[in-house]
């Protein structure tokens, strides 16, 4: 390689933003008591985590409260993540949306939400601040991916993930029968892996 | 539900399961390799979905979550990869367990307790912590089994099952905030106008928000207390910050 060569390459790598740090060595680093990864952990899924949580509960202040018990879990727990079960972000989205879940619930069980599937897509206001590449084209595959579904296989899906439903709500709103409705939540999570690309590493 | 329990690994990837359906499917898990590995994909296949939900928290909470942390202990590593498979197993049957109490009991945070009882005797006495188990479960599953909960102080909540027919019960403290790392929960019985009592080996790790502990003849007993003490315990109780009685 020219001198040339590594000089336009350093170049380039100025002008762009460095590479977001790896999730799992970031945890890793949180196992271990390390506060700074623990910042840059943060930094990396809280957008996420918090518009999970508040795409769940519909509620901006309750979700503060959710994601921060949720980060705080993450910190708490970060040695029991295992890489042979899945990604590290993922490991952090599945515990923001099982306690999103358990708040609309216990709510749920408190008073009486109201709930049609018409009124379901409360759209979670895009901040310009994470309008940047990975974002984005994270959204536009999830959207894409999403359409790919039968009509069924969407609803059922998204009904219980963003909105908390479970499986037997599901079924009462799109009235439709319980097994159907376990099936194409199975079913539309199969065609979302292969059209998202997911693999977890040991099988 | 055994022949179509295979089906449930969308909705449980989903999270659209209730309490009790989450513990059968992971009995399920423990036995399935195929549902284990399905689940493993699904969940992380539901993960990305979370991609689509992009939105910027207030600045002020990365503050306050920092501040968090520095106030929260960690769970300690788990020690050798050779125990790991054998640990899922028992964390599995113990969960489950658990959710019989949390169902009966209208709690989620039994459950909750249960896996972190898991988690920190994890590693050192597994044998008793196995045997622990298994009184755990035939206490929970005697067919005269009395749930009884009821709010502690500072949020959260004490569960009681208590069985006559095993002469034993067990109790399950899950409180919203952790005591201080030097401080820690007592459990007490108190019999008619008498005293409380320290139950033998009642005292919670030290920092931790969770517990269980099985109390022997507590079916006699008219109330189990539960108190904030400095780590390792009191002879008498210092604050009370939950009282259940058990029938
Ligand atoms: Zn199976």
């Amino acid at each position: 390689m020219t001198d040339r060569g590594e000089a336009r390459r350093a170049d380039h790598l100025a002008s762009v933003p460095p590479p977001p740090p790896d999730a799992a060595d970031l945890v890793r680093a949180v196992a271990r008591g390390d506060e700074a990864a623990f910042g840059r952990l943060y930094d990396l899924v809280a957008p996420r985590v918090f518009g999970l949580i508040r795409r769940v509960l519909r509620d901006p202040a309750q979700a503060e409260e959710v994601a921060q018990e949720v980060m705080v879990e993450v910190w708490r727990t970060a040695n029991r993540f295992d890489p042979a079960r899945g990604s590290a972000t993922a490991w952090v989205f599945t515990i923001a949306h099982r306690r999103a879940v358990d708040r609309v619930r216990a709510e749920q069980a408190s008073a009486n939400r109201t709930m049609k599937v018409g009124a379901a897509s409360v759209d979670t206001p895009y901040d310009e601040v994470v309008d940047e590449v990975t974002g984005r084209l994270e959204r536009q595959q999830v959207r894409h991916c999403l359409d790919d579904l039968t009509e069924l296989q969407r609803q059922a899906v998204t009904l219980a993930y963003y909105q908390g439903h479970s499986y037997a709500e599901v079924a009462d709103l799109l009235a439709t029968p319980l097994p159907t409705v376990k099936s194409r939540m199975r079913d539309g999570l199969i065609r979302l892996r292969d059209c998202l690309g997911v693999e977890v590493a040991t099988r | 539900m055994t022949d179509d329990i295979h089906a449930l690994v969308g909705a449980y990837a989903l999270n659209a399961v209730d309490d009790l359906e989450r513990a059968a499917f992971e009995r399920h898990l423990a036995d399935c390799p195929a549902c284990r590995a399905d689940a493993d994909e699904l969940r992380e296949t539901a993960a990305r979905l979370a991609g689509d939900t992009w939105s910027v928290p207030p600045p002020r909470l990365r503050g306050e979550v920092l501040a968090a942390i520095g106030r929260t202990r960690q769970l300690p590593p788990v020690t050798t990869a050779a125990a790991r498979p054998e640990q899922s197993g028992w964390r599995r049957r113990l969960v489950a367990a658990a959710a019989a109490v949390a169902l009966a009991g209208g709690t989620g945070a039994a459950v909750y307790a249960v896996q972190e009882q898991r988690v920190r005797e994890n590693g050192t006495l597994a044998a008793e912590a196995q045997l622990r188990e298994a009184r755990t479960r035939s206490i929970l599953a005697a067919p005269d089994v009395v749930v009884r909960t009821a709010p502690m102080s500072g949020g959260g909540k004490v569960t009681v099952a208590s069985s006559a027919l095993r002469d034993a019960g067990v109790v399950l403290v899950g409180a919203d905030q952790a005591p201080a790392a030097d401080q820690a929960f007592q459990l007490w019985t108190v019999r008619g106008g008498g005293a409380p009592v320290a139950v033998p080996d009642g005292v919670l790790a030290a920092g931790s928000a969770v517990g269980v502990e099985i109390v022997d003849g507590l079916p006699d007993v008219d109330a189990v207390a539960v108190s904030l003490e400095p780590a390792g315990g009191s002879v008498t109780p210092t604050t009370v910050v939950g009282q259940v009685s058990p029938i």
